[in-house]
C-alpha cells in the first residue's frame, strides 16, 4: 500500500486510509484532529508520509482546537480539515456553529466518524444532525472509494459555498478496507491573507449576525444544485420498490436485492444536509411503496415524510418508525431482507455458548499497578470498595472496570472525571471520592475540571495515570512530547508544571511499577482535606514493548503451582492463562512487569534469564 | 463470492491477515471489502474479522450462517464463531488455546484438547492446524497468522502463491517478510500434506 502511488492504480484501502489519499488529491494543506476510533487512522496514515508532503498534518490537544485551528487556515484560504470521532464534534460544536456564519474561503472538511454498534464510541451519536443544527452541508459516502472522492468533492462544495462541509462516515466505511481506484494527486492550497471583515469574522455584532443568518441560508439554498453537479446522489436500478438509503447501509440493500434479484429503484443519498428536495421529488414519482434503510436515528426518514407531505403525495414509508428496521445497532443483509419481507437464504445456527473475553488492561499496564494498589490503600484504611467511588475518564484505564480489577464506577466524558467527582462530593458524599484521569486526557479537558475542584476547595484525591502517549487509540502523541509523528520538533509541555500551576494541596509524583510506595500515598491522601494529586507516571507497556523489546519475562514453575489461580485472580492479566489446572504464562504475552509474582503465594512464578 | 470469517484474540495478527487476503484479492483483479468487530483490537479481546471476495462485493460484513470458511487463530474463539459457517463451510483452526479470563477462573480443568473435541464436535468439517509449531519452524513465532493464511489458501485454492506473496511483501514491515512467506508455505504444505495421506 503507498499512499503516493500514480493515479490510476488500484489499491486496497482502508475507508481512513482513503481519505488520507482524498487529502492529497483535494489540495489540503492544514491536517488538524484529536485521536478517536474510527476516525484516527486519516492523520496516522498522512503522518507516515509527512516527510515526503508539504502538508502540516499533527494531533491537536482536542477537537475544538483543532477544529479552530483549521477555520482560522480556511478563512486566510488555505485548504484544510479537522478529523474527529463522533463525541470530539461535541467537543468541537461551538466553533462549528460559529464558522457556519463566517464561513470560510479555503476548502474546509470537519469530518467525523459515527459508530452504529456502537463498537468503541459511548453512544450511537447520529451525527447526521449537526448538519441541520449547525446549517452546514453534511455528505456522506459508502465506499472507502466513495470517501476518497467525497473529500475532493467536500472540498469543492466547501469553496463554492464559502462554508465548512461536515464529511460524515460510519465504522462500516472508516474501516472497511476496499479496492479504490485512485485520483491525481493536487498541489497543496495554502492561505493568500486574511483582510479585515468584522461584519464577517466578529460575532460580538448582533444585527451583523442576523445579516449572516439569512447569508448562511441563501448559501444553503444553492447546495443541492451544486451536490447535482458533483454527482453525490444517484438512482440505481428500477422499479416500484423504492428503497432511500445512505452510507454503509447502501451496500446491505445492494447485497440483498442482488440476492434475490429484485426489482428495486434504490435511491443512493449522499448528500444528506440540505436533504436532497428535488432529487427524491424527481425520482420517487411512481413508487408503490419506500422503504427507508439507514443507521441510526430516522434522519432520512422524517425528511422523506416532510418532502413527500409538502409536495401533496402519498406513498407508504416503511422504515425505523414502523418498526420495519431496529432504532439501535447496526444493520445486515438479514435485517434488510427482514424488512422488505424476505429471509436470508442461508439459515444461521445459533451460536455455542462461549464465555466473553472482554479487552482487560494489558500485561505489564501500568495502570493495574495504580489500580491494585488503589484497591489495597482503600482496604487498609478501612473503607469498603462499595463505598468509595472511583469517577473516572475516558482511556484505556476505564478497561479496570472489568473484573477482577473492576475498580472504575464511571466514565463518562472526556474530562469528566474530576469535575463529576466534585459534584458528588457537594453533593454530600461523606465517604473519601477519586478521580481517575490520564495524561491526555488531562491536556484535553481534565484541567478546567483541575481548576475548578482546587478553587472550590473541595476534598477529592486525582490521580492522573500517565503513561506517556495517547494509547487507547493507537500510540499518538500528546503535548508532553518532544517531537511529533511527523518529525515536528515541538516545545515540551510538562504535565507536572501544569498540575503545580493549578496549586492543589498536595503533589506527589510516583512510577506506577512501584507499588508499595503507590499504596503509601493513596493511603496517606485518600481522606486528608483538600485536593491531593497523584501523578502516577510509567509509560505504556505495549509501546515499549514494542519500542525497546522486553528485557525479561516471567514463568511458572509447575513444580510449584498449586493452580490456585491467585496470580490471575488478582491481577488479569491476559498473559497468565489456566491450563490443566496449572497457570501459565503465554512467554510472547509477557511484558515483564514482574506484579504477578507478588500475589504468588507459592512463589511458583520465576523471573527467567 | 467467498466469504471468510477471521476469529482471533486481539494481537494474534487477524487483522493484518485480513489485510493480506484484501492485496492479494485486489492483484488478482477482484473486488473486495474486508472489515472487523474490534474495539480494541492490540488489547486481548475477541476479534473477528470479515472478508468477502467475489467479482463484485460491497460489504465486509456477513452474517452467522454466510461464511465459507472460519479461519481460528485461537480455539475458543473459533467456539465462538463456529456458527457464521454455512452448512457446506470449512473450518481451519489454529490449535492456539488462550482460555479468557472467566473460562480460566471458572473451569480450571478445561483443556486444549477439550476445546479441539468440541470444535470438531460442533463442525466435523474442521482441520486443526498446529500454527504455532510450524510459525516456529518458520522462524517467526508470530507468523501463525500466515501459517493460517497458507492453510485456507490450500484449502480453497483462492489466489496463486504468486498474489500472496506480493500482497504479504506489501501489508507485512520488511523485516518479517521473508519469514511470513515461510510461514505461509509451511501452512499450505501441512494442509496438502494431510490431503494426500486422505488420497493415498
Amino acid at each position: 500500500m503507498s499512499l503516493l502511488a500514480e493515479p490510476g492504480a488500484r489499491l486496497p484501502l482502508m475507508g481512513n486510509e482513503a481519505i488520507a489519499r482524498g487529502v492529497l488529491e483535494a489540495g489540503v494543506y492544514i491536517v488538524t484532529g484529536y485521536p478517536g476510533t474510527p476516525s484516527s487512522e486519516v492523520i496516522m496514515t498522512l503522518q507516515e508520509y509527512s516527510r515526503d508532503l508539504d502538508i502540516y498534518v499533527e494531533w491537536s490537544v482536542n477537537e475544538r482546537v483543532a477544529l479552530e485551528v483549521a477555520i482560522g487556515a480556511a478563512i486566510s484560504g488555505a485548504r484544510a480539515m479537522a478529523t474527529m470521532k463522533a463525541p470530539g464534534l461535541n467537543v468541537a460544536s461551538d466553533p462549528l456553529l460559529s464558522a457556519a456564519y463566517s464561513g470560510v474561503d479555503g476548502g474546509l472538511v470537519v469530518y467525523v466518524a459515527d459508530d452504529p454498534g456502537p463498537h468503541t464510541t459511548q453512544t450511537e451519536q447520529d451525527s447526521r444532525w449537526y448538519g441541520e443544527l449547525a446549517k452546514l452541508p453534511l455528505i456522506s459516502p459508502s465506499s472507502p472509494q466513495e470517501a476518497k472522492d467525497y473529500v475532493v468533492a467536500g472540498v469543492e462544495l466547501s469553496e463554492a459555498l464559502g462554508l465548512p462541509v461536515l464529511l460524515r462516515t460510519t465504522t462500516r466505511v472508516s474501516h472497511t478496507v476496499g479496492d479504490v481506484l485512485l485520483g491525481e494527486i493536487k498541489q497543496p492550497r495554502k492561505g493568500r491573507g486574511f483582510s479585515k471583515n468584522p461584519e464577517r469574522f466578529v460575532r460580538a455584532g448582533m444585527d451583523w449576525n442576523l445579516e449572516r443568518h439569512k447569508w448562511l441560508n441563501s448559501r444553503l439554498a444553492r447546495v443541492e444544485e451544486l451536490s447535482a453537479k458533483l454527482g453525490l446522489n444517484k438512482v440505481i436500478g428500477a422499479g416500484e420498490l423504492c428503497i432511500v438509503t445512505e452510507g454503509a447501509a447502501l451496500n446491505y440493500v445492494l447485497e440483498a436485492v442482488e440476492e434475490y434479484s429484485l426489482s428495486a429503484r434504490i435511491l443512493k443519498l449522499g448528500l444528506l444536509h440540505p436533504f436532497p428536495r428535488g432529487f427524491i421529488l424527481d425520482n420517487i414519482r411512481g413508487c408503490r411503496e419506500i422503504l427507508v434503510v439507514e443507521e441510526l436515528d430516522p434522519y432520512i426518514e422524517q425528511h422523506l415524510k416532510t418532502v413527500l407531505y409538502d409536495a401533496g403525495l402519498f406513498i407508504p414509508i416503511r422504515g425505523k418508525t414502523t418498526k420495519h428496521l431496529p432504532i439501535e445497532g447496526e444493520l445486515d443483509k438479514s435485517i434488510v431482507l427482514n424488512a422488505l419481507g424476505l429471509k436470508q437464504r442461508d439459515q444461521p445456527g445459533s451460536p455455542h455458548k462461549t464465555p466473553r473475553r472482554p479487552p482487560p488492561l494489558c500485561p505489564g499496564c501500568p495502570h493495574r499497578f495504580t489500580f491494585l494498589a488503589l484497591k489495597r490503600a482503600i482496604s487498609k484504611k478501612g473503607f469498603k470498595l462499595s463505598e468509595v467511588p472511583i469517577i473516572g475518564d475516558i482511556g484505556c484505564y476505564a478497561l479496570s472496570v472489568y473484573k477482577p480489577i473492576d475498580m472504575l464506577w464511571t466514565e463518562h466524558s472526556m474530562g469528566a472525571s474530576i469535575s463529576m467527582a466534585m459534584g458528588l462530593k457537594l453533593a454530600g458524599i461523606d465517604k473519601p471520592v477519586v478521580a481517575v484521569i490520564g495524561d491526555s486526557t488531562l491536556y484535553h479537558a481534565g484541567l478546567q475540571s483541575l481548576i475548578e475542584a482546587v478553587n472550590k476547595r473541595v476534598d477529592l484525591l486525582v490521580i492522573v495515570v500517565d503513561n506517556g502517549v495517547v494509547a487507547m487509540t493507537g500510540h499518538q502523541s500528546t503535548p508532553a512530547w518532544s517531537t511529533s509523528e511527523t518529525g515536528r520538533i515541538l516545545k515540551p509541555i510538562s504535565l507536572d508544571e501544569l498540575v503545580k500551576a493549578v496549586n492543589p494541596d498536595e503533589l506527589r509524583i510516583v512510577d506506577s511499577y512501584n507499588y508499595d510506595e503507590l499504596v503509601g500515598v493513596f493511603e496517606e491522601f485518600i481522606d486528608k482535606p483538600g485536593v491531593k494529586v497523584v501523578v502516577s507516571r510509567h509509560p505504556c507497556a505495549l509501546l515499549e514493548a514494542r519500542l525497546k523489546g522486553v528485557k525479561t519475562r516471567y514463568t511458572v514453575d509447575v513444580e510449584l503451582c498449586k493452580g490456585c489461580k491467585a496470580c490471575l485472580v488478582v491481577t488479569g492479566c491476559p498473559a497468565i492463562v489456566m491450563e490443566g489446572g496449572r497457570a501459565r504464562i503465554i512467554q510472547e504475552d509477557c511484558n515483564g512487569c514482574g506484579l504477578c509474582t507478588r500475589f504468588c503465594p507459592y512463589n511458583a512464578i520465576k523471573q527467567m534469564g | 463470492m467467498i466469504r471468510i470469517l477471521i476469529a482471533s484474540v486481539g494481537g494474534q495478527g487477524g487483522l493484518t491477515l485480513a489485510r493480506v487476503l484484501a492485496g492479494a484479492a485486489v492483484l488478482s483483479g477482484l473486488s473486495v471489502r474486508t472489515g472487523e468487530t474490534l474495539g480494541m483490537a492490540q488489547r486481548y479481546g475477541s476479534v473477528v474479522s470479515y472478508v468477502q471476495v467475489g467479482s463484485r462485493v460491497y460489504t465486509p460484513k456477513f452474517t452467522p450462517g454466510e461464511a465459507d470458511y472460519l479461519v481460528g487463530l485461537e480455539l475458543v474463539e473459533s467456539i465462538r464463531n463456529i456458527h457464521y459457517l454455512k452448512p457446506s463451510g470449512v473450518a481451519i483452526v489454529a490449535d492456539e488455546y488462550r482460555p479468557p479470563y472467566t473460562l480460566s477462573v471458572e473451569n480450571p480443568f478445561n483443556t486444549r484438547d477439550q476445546a479441539i473435541e468440541l470444535i470438531k464436535k460442533l463442525e466435523s468439517k474442521t482441520i486443526i492446524i498446529p500454527a504455532r509449531r510450524l510459525a516456529v519452524e518458520a522462524g517467526n513465532p508470530r507468523a501463525s497468522n500466515m501459517v493460517m493464511l497458507g492453510s485456507l489458501n490450500a484449502v480453497s485454492n483462492i489466489f496463486s502463491h504468486d498474489n500472496v506473496e506480493q500482497a504479504i511483501r506489501k501489508v507485512l514491515p520488511a523485516r518479517v517478510v521473508e519469514s511470513s512467506i515461510k510461514a505461509y508455505i509451511k501452512g499450505y504444505e501441512y494442509v496438502q500434506a494431510i490431503r494426500n495421506s486422505f488420497l493415498a
